[in-house]
């Protein structure tokens, strides 16, 4: 039982040794870390610039009727967004848009996962917006702010404090999302497994590493997300 | 007091649905500076329609509001400019709930009259010392009682020095004994020479304060009169009537 145990536990130090520390090889992981955050990240800022515009459009037409227009570019984008698988965006942005035009690959990726997030945000601040009780626009016009600056101090404030968890949940899901990057040749992290498993033909450990930091990132993520929360919780008593 | 005509109001209609429903049917009304104007009626009856019109929260169909010489029904007056200057009340308060009261009451003249925070700060102390809530500055909307709630929101308008301040049932979401506390805020107001319009079912309040009585009832001014005119003497069925269910 004990001998059972030691020559597993063996070859499991020479499975880790060959996947990871032979040739540097964990440097891929490492560095497709590095790849992933920086993707994510800036995808993320791109999603809440777009979303909160698009949300913005879309809860003024629905209450004032107005931005008809804008509105409807609005639908087109939301419709097109959520009705495609995200890996087929991506290598639509990338093999027709961008590659002609010598868009680097990361760049790619960054907008397409932002104009994709982007949609999923407008839907969530969009309710977020609706949910602000009307008075509360009517007690800032009443004071003499416009009907922007009155979103911008006053309604989204609250929107967006309503929202919040469903947001940080979109943005984990995003970065999750971004495994798909191998499929325009991007090295991510996912594909740092992948590359490993490619030179070493074993799948467990590599896979098993994938995973074990993209749960890290998630539970690191969740954690500040729970903080925050707090705080503006804290806020309102 | 004087006679400065301060609001004119002329023919002023809102129809609902292509004149289906006619909320205002042609109201025609001048509120001079320093009156106290509270309005009755029933509900249903368009006085707070009336009310929201005078600074267009309420777009009417057709006719006419001119304050302070400028016809703001016109649709190329900016608005905004004049809503600085008329201060509202709400049934709900509608404080905003993410900031202090402090801040509550300095957001607007901080970034629509760019008056300093400081000073904004100590204007917005000494309307909250008037009102006895010095003690409350920093709190949140959530931790104030209904009646703390439209004490704060009164002085909220007044940090803007509005010249009129609009009241739209400002006692009607209160709890019965923290009506008299926001009651005796307003008379302070009418005390102090301020414009008011007062939509509201306070009948002691508008019989104690009020200059004129205006009611309304089917989108129609009925009748209007001192309030000793008004309680005293109806003249119209309709406002008798009115009197005698609700006095």
């Amino acid at each position: 039982m004990f001998e059972a145990f030691q020559a597993w536990f063996l070859e499991m130090k020479e499975e880790f040794i060959l996947n990871f520390v032979t040739k540097n090889r964990w440097e891929y992981l490492t560095d497709g870390l590095l790849k992933t955050l920086q993707i994510t990240f800036f995808a993320v800022i791109i999603g809440i610039i777009l979303g909160f515009i698009v949300a913005v459009i879309c809860s003024t037409y629905a209450k004032t009727g107005k931005l008809k227009f804008l509105n409807f570019l609005c639908d087109i984008y939301l419709a097109l967004i959520r009705g495609t698988p995200m890996v087929v965006q991506l290598m639509i942005m990338y093999f027709i848009v961008f590659l002609p035009l010598g868009v680097d690959k990361t760049v790619t990726a960054v907008l397409a996962f932002g104009i994709n997030s982007g949609a999923y945000v407008a839907e969530i601040v969009r309710g977020g917006i609706m949910a602000v009780d009307e008075g509360q626009m009517e007690a800032g016009r009443s004071l003499g702010f416009g009907y922007v600056p009155t979103m911008f101090f006053i309604v989204i404030p609250q929107a967006f404090k309503a929202v919040l968890p469903a947001l940080a949940n979109e943005f984990i899901v995003l970065m999750k999302e971004t495994s798909v990057c191998s499929f325009i040749g991007l090295n991510d992290l996912t594909r740092g497994g992948d590359i490993i498993r490619g030179v070493t033909y074993s799948d467990f450990m590599p896979l098993i590493a994938v995973a074990a930091i993209y749960l890290v990132l998630v539970m690191i993520l969740s954690y500040f997300v729970k903080l925050l929360e707090r705080r503006l919780r804290n806020s309102e008593r | 007091m004087n006679d400065n005509v301060l609001i004119k109001v002329d023919g002023l209609k809102k129809h609902y649905n292509d004149g289906a429903v006619k909320a205002l049917d042609g109201i025609n009304c001048d509120i001079k500076s320093g009156e106290v104007v509270v309005i009755i009626g029933p509900s249903g009856s368009g006085k707070s329609t009336f009310l929201r019109s005078l600074n267009l929260l309420e777009t009417p169909t057709e006719g006419s509001i001119v304050f302070d010489g400028v016809n703001i029904t016109d649709p190329k007056t900016n608005i905004n400019l004049h809503r600085r200057k008329m201060g509202m009340v709400f049934q709900h308060f509608n404080l905003f709930p993410h900031m202090t009261i402090l801040r509550n009451m300095t957001l607007a003249p901080t970034k629509l009259l760019k008056i300093s925070k400081a000073d904004a700060e100590k204007k917005a102390l000494e309307l909250l010392k008037v009102v006895g809530l010095e003690d409350r500055a920093t709190a949140y909307p959530s931790q104030l009682s209904g009646g703390q709630k439209q004490r704060v929101a009164i002085v909220r308008a007044l940090c803007m020095e509005p010249e009129v301040m609009l009241f739209d049932e400002p006692t009607s979401a209160l709890d019965p004994e923290m009506v008299g506390e926001v009651l005796d805020v307003m008379k302070n107001l009418a005390q102090n020479g301020m414009t008011m319009i007062c939509v509201s079912h306070e009948m002691g309040f508008a019989k104690e304060v009020a200059t004129r009585v205006i009611f309304m009832d089917g989108g129609t001014i009925i009748e209007e009169g001192t309030p000793i005119e008004i309680f005293e003497n109806p003249k119209s069925d309709r406002l008798k009537s009115f009197l005698s269910k609700v006095l």
